[in-house]
Order: C-alpha cells, then sequence, then structure tokens
C-alpha cells in the first residue's frame, strides 16, 4: 500500500476548454494508483466533463470521489453508459463491409453466375407462360415499357451510331487511300456497323440508360417492401416487373437495329461522298456485294441478346438488394458494369462461333 | 373460437442471427391480436415469418390446421389467397395510381370480372378509407397517412380471413387513426375478419385489441387477452403501457 495517492482538485470551472488539461495531466498516472478527484470547489460542468468522470471509472480501480454534491450525483448517474461498448469501427477500415452491410452478402463470382442463369431461366419460362396463358402481367405495362425504353434510346443511339459511322470512315478511308482502295470503305463501313459496331453500341447505350433504370426500380421496390407486397398479393414479382421488360425489349430492338444500321451507314455515306469522293449509288453497290441480309439478322439476333443480357442483369442486381436506400445506388452501378461485360463477353464468343 | 394461425417453439430471425425465440401462440378467428414490443425487438420480423416471406429459423406455422411448408410454391399461394398485408412502409406501387393500386389484386387474381364490379368494389373500399377524391393520385403525390389508408384498401380489397398491419397508425393523426380502429372493429364485427396488428398507440390498443402478445428480450413476455394484462402487476408491461410511471422517469421529470 506504499503508494502514493494522486490527489486532483477540480477547478471551479470544468468543462470543455479545462478537459484537455486535466486529461494530460492524468494520462501520465498509473493505472493502479489510488486517485482522488476533489469536487469541492467544482461549479460549472459540461458533460465533457461527465464523459471525463466516466472515462476515470472505467479505467482507475481505485478511484474515489470526494465532496459530490447529492445534485451532481443524481446527474452523473443519468450519464452513465452502464456496460462498455469499446471502439466504434473504423469506417476507412471497415468500408468494405459497410457497403456490403447495406447493399447485401458479400456474393462470390460462382454465386452470381450461377443466380443469373437460374434467373434467366426463370424469365424464359415465365415469358412463355405469359405468352401462351396472357396473365400475372399487369394490362398495358408492356406498351408502357416500350415506350419507356424506345424514348429512352432511340435518339441516344442514333447519336452515338452516326458519329461511330463517321469516325470509322474518316480514319479507314486515309488508309485505304494510300493503297488507291478507297471503295472498300462501303465493305469496311457496312460490314462494321450491321455486325459489330451497331449490336455492341446499342447494348451498351441499353446497359446504361435501360438497364440502370430497371435495377434502380426494382432494387427500391424491393427496399421498400413492395417486392413483398407483390409476393403476399399471390404474384410472382420476376413475372410481374421482369416480363413486360423482356417483351418490350424483344421488340424494341429489332425498330432500334433497322434504325441504327440505316444511321450508322449514312455516316459512312456522307464521309466517303466528302472526303473520298466516292458517290452514294456507287457506296451502296459495294456495300452490298459484302454485307447481304444473313449479315443484318446475325447483328439483329446479336443485339437480342445483349438487350436480355442488360435486363436480366439489371433484374438480378435489383432483386438481390437487401435493404437501405445506398444499396439502391450500388446495384445500379454494378448492374451497369455486369451487363457490359457479360456484353463483351458474349460479343467475343460470337466472334469465335460465326467466323 | 377457431384456430386460423398456430405457432410453436418458432425461432425467427435472419441466417444465423436470431431475433425472437420460442415462440408459442395462437391467432383465433374472428379476434384482433395486437403485437407490441419495443422498436427492434422483431415484431416486424415474426409478422414476416407469419405471411410466408421469412422462413423459420426452426419450429412451426400451421395455418388453419396445416403446417406451412416455406419452400412448396402451392403451399404459399394458398396462404397469399387468405391473407391481406399491410405493410409498414405502405409498400403501394409508384406507377400506379391509387385507383390502379387497389384494384392490383383484383385484376391480377380475377382478370375476367366486369369492369364495372371492379369499379364498385374499389369505389366502396376507397370511401372507406376516405379518399375516394384522391383516386387519380399517385403515391408520390399523398401524405404518410393517406398512403397508409391505401394500403389498407388493397388489403382487405378482396376479402381475406385475415389481416396483418404493420403499425397501421403510426404518423396518423389521433381522429384519423380513430377512424382506422372503426373500420377495423366493423369488418372484424360485420365480415367475421381476422387481424393481427403491430402498433405503439396505447388509444387504439385499448380499443381494438382482444389479444396481447408482448414480446421482449428476444422472446415472448406476455401472450393472452388484454383485460388481463393489467392483473399480472408484470413491470415491464406496466412500464410499456404507462401504468406505472417508473422511479427514474419521475426524478427526471422534475
Ligand atoms: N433484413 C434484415 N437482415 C438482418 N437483420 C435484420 C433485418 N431486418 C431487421 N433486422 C434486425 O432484426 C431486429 C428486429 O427488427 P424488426 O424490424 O423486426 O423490429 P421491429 O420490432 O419491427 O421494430 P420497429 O418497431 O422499429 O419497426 C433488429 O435488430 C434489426 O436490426
Ligand atoms: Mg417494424
Amino acid at each position: 500500500m506504499g503508494k502514493n495517492v494522486k490527489r486532483i482538485q477540480l477547478p471551479r470551472r470544468f468543462s470543455i476548454d479545462e478537459v484537455p488539461g486535466l486529461f494530460d495531466e492524468i494520462k501520465g498516472v498509473q493505472k493502479d494508483t489510488p486517485l482522488e478527484i476533489d469536487f469541492r470547489d467544482m461549479a460549472d460542468f459540461d458533460s465533457s466533463s461527465i464523459a471525463f468522470f466516466n472515462y476515470l471509472k472505467k479505467n482507475y480501480p481505485h478511484l474515489t470521489f470526494t465532496n459530490v454534491q447529492p445534485e451532481l450525483k443524481k446527474i452523473l448517474s443519468l450519464f452513465s453508459i452502464g456496460k462498455d461498448t469499446g471502439d466504434p469501427s473504423d469506417s476507412r477500415v471497415s468500408m468494405a463491409e459497410r457497403l456490403q452491410a447495406v447493399g447485401g452478402k458479400v456474393i462470390k463470382f460462382e454465386e452470381i453466375l450461377k443466380g443469373f442463369l437460374v434467373l434467366l431461366a426463370d424469365e424464359i419460362s415465365y415469358t412463355f407462360q405469359y405468352l401462351l396463358k396472357r396473365r400475372g402481367v399487369y394490362p398495358g405495362e408492356i406498351f408502357n415499357q416500350i415506350y419507356f425504353m424506345g424514348y429512352n434510346s432511340f435518339p441516344i443511339v442514333s447519336v452515338i451510331v452516326f458519329l461511330i459511322g463517321v469516325t470509322i470512315s474518316i480514319t479507314s478511308a486515309e488508309q485505304l487511300r494510300d493503297f488507291g482502295a478507297d471503295i472498300y470503305l462501303a465493305d469496311l463501313v457496312g460490314f462494321g456497323m450491321v455486325r459489330e459496331l451497331v449490336p455492341l453500341m446499342t447494348g451498351i447505350i441499353l446497359a446504361g440508360k435501360v438497364g440502370a433504370s430497371i435495377t434502380a426500380e426494382i432494387s427500391s421496390m424491393k427496399v421498400l417492401e413492395e417486392v413483398d407486397a407483390l409476393k403476399t398479393m399471390g404474384l410472382i414479382p420476376e413475372k410481374f416487373l421482369m416480363v413486360p421488360r423482356l417483351i418490350a425489349i424483344s421488340l424494341v430492338i429489332p425498330l432500334l437495329v433497322v434504325l441504327a444500321d440505316l444511321i450508322g451507314i449514312f455516316g459512312g455515306v456522307l464521309v466517303a461522298y466528302i472526303v473520298s469522293g466516292i458517290p452514294p449509288d456507287l457506296f451502296f453497290r459495294e456495300m452490298f456485294t459484302v454485307v447481304g441480309l444473313s449479315d443484318f439478322f446475325i447483328g439483329l439476333m446479336k443485339t437480342l441478346v445483349f438487350g436480355w443480357i442488360v435486363v436480366i442483369s439489371s433484374g438480378f442486381k435489383g432483386f438481390s438488394v437487401e435493404r437501405g436506400a445506398v444499396g439502391v445506388g450500388i446495384a445500379t452501378t454494378e448492374s451497369v458494369v455486369l451487363s457490359i461485360s457479360l456484353i463483351i463477353a458474349s460479343d467475343c464468343v460470337f466472334a469465335l462461333i460465326l467466323y | 373460437m377457431k384456430e386460423i394461425v398456430g405457432v410453436k417453439n418458432l425461432h425467427v430471425g435472419y441466417g444465423d442471427y436470431v431475433v425472437l425465440k420460442d415462440l408459442n401462440f395462437a391467432i383465433n378467428l374472428e379476434e384482433i391480436t395486437v403485437i407490441v414490443g419495443k422498436s427492434g425487438c422483431g415484431k416486424s420480423t415474426v409478422l414476416k415469418s407469419l405471411i410466408g416471406l421469412l422462413p423459420p429459423i426452426s419450429g412451426e406455422i400451421f395455418f388453419r390446421g396445416e403446417k406451412m411448408d416455406y419452400l412448396s410454391e402451392t403451399s404459399l399461394q394458398t396462404l397469399y389467397k387468405q391473407i391481406g398485408v399491410l405493410y409498414q412502409n405502405s409498400a403501394l406501387l409508384n406507377s400506379l395510381t391509387l385507383y390502379e393500386n387497389i384494384a392490383l389484386p383484383i385484376k391480377m387474381r380475377h382478370p375476367d370480372l366486369p369492369a364495372a364490379i371492379e369499379r364498385e368494389m374499389v369505389n366502396t373500399r376507397l370511401s372507406q378509407v376516405g379518399l375516394l377524391e384522391n383516386r387519380d393520385k399517385f403515391p408520390a403525390e399523398l401524405s404518410g397517412g393517406m398512403k397508409k389508408r391505401a394500403a389498407l384498401a388493397r388489403a382487405i380489397i378482396l376479402d381475406p380471413a385475415i389481416i396483418f398491419c404493420d403499425e397501421p397508425s403510426s404518423g396518423l393523426d389521433p381522429i384519423t387513426a380513430g377512424g382506422l380502429d372503426e373500420l377495423m372493429l366493423n369488418l372484424k364485427e360485420f365480415f367475421g375478419l381476422t387481424f393481427v396488428v403491430v402498433t405503439h398507440e396505447l388509444r387504439s390498443i385499448e380499443k381494438i385489441a382482444d389479444n396481447v402478445l408482448v414480446l421482449d428480450n428476444g422472446g415472448l413476455h406476455y401472450f393472452g387477452p388484454y383485460r388481463d394484462l393489467f392483473t399480472l402487476k408484470d413491470r415491464f408491461i406496466d412500464t410499456f403501457f404507462l401504468k406505472d410511471i417508473n422511479d427514474d422517469y419521475k426524478r427526471t421529470k422534475i
């Protein structure tokens, strides 16, 4: 017991400005030193001083408070937490965990693939069921979706494919001129647009415009219990929400592809005429020696596959949100990334199969 | 008194996280059972299990004597045909008008019903909840209380045998809340509907409750008739229902 008692006389005013000084003074004191805090002079205090007393209580087992007014005692008891809850977690360290807490569980790649394929299989069967029985989908919803998707994608797809048509023609025209092969610009633009660039660009734009909004809508419905409400009304949310979108995209894409093919090639014709002086009739005559109807259908089929990839990926991400508004934002960006990755991967598969 | 829902040794929660354990209770036809408990104690969680959305961790739920199978689509569909649910967030579809929201269950489940009959049914429910004038508005244009009332109208539109309500009157003024209580009592009395209601509103509990289910501390604290509640002299219950303002509270009040 030979230890010295450390006595501390609290000042008259002991509040947030005085706490750091005293804290520094006490920090050097060994934890097992008997500590005596004298409250006699203290008249003014605030919640930081109370936090300071609570800190002392937790850290110094041999602590005594002397000359405490009864009034203060009551206040101290009101401010005690009871159990020590430890340090709060550090957001910088656990950001990933937190994102997962709001955005759902940690999902492994195999699980994503499995979930995606299961949803795809379900959707194919729901779509056929609907086409046969005409039930389980809100009347008029398919038309709404066609309007919405068309409205969202036609203008932007037109502008982008036109610019791409112009860009590749300008870039290639120069190269071809060096070989005196100007006229082959028609083949290059026609074939490249119809088979490759129109499907790819359309798919990517659909991922950004249509897919993102599908995920945002479905995930917020999930968060706001609307998906649960559909279930307990005896409906299948994966059918009610997804089938109209799948049918709509399957109907919108053919129109979109025809439009995009025409506009993209028009960009090429324009450049060919202005830069290389190739008249349009010559351009088309040359183009049709290489580009046939089958190429148009291959391009269309690829775009349809990309469209389905977009809708299924977006729905998949939307339905897998657990809770919280933050989850909606995360799911939306993830759905765009997933759609674009799958589009490019399957484009590669198409290239391998078709050439 | 016939049992409609029976619960045996039920453990509910999310994944490995058990929210409530060892629940045993029964809900009888034509009675109003009120679920109370502190915020976060698991009221919505039990409700989710009772309506087939959250498979129990263990234990059993019987619906009209049949054991519920959460993996069987037919078992769930049988359940869904007989229940109505009023969600805590109202959960109206934002892309549809109020009228269309309430007509949705009819349109989807009975597409062959003549439109004129559908209109009658929907309008009746809309006026019962006092929303007839607002029927062409979208949910985003309604106040929280209006959405709650619309959601109740949707829940009862197909005359389910039992209706589950998660905080129907939170956020409502006393007069509107009183109107909802009145509506529930009438539906019970005249149409023989059964209700399970999660609520914190003491006035409402006093008015509508036949039975009370008190949840606390991860389990069932009390289940039985409302009228016996205060004969128990139970500290938690008395505090919860403000029958006894505890000492700490008195002291801090001065
Ligand atoms: N989807 C979920 N995943 C994991 N835990 C959840 C989930 N939903 C709720 N919980 C947790 O389960 C517990 C019970 O939540 P619940 O929503 O059932 O409470 P409640 O009694 O309805 O509360 P309130 O009165 O505030 O609505 C809480 O601790 C909550 O954090
Ligand atoms: Mg709740």
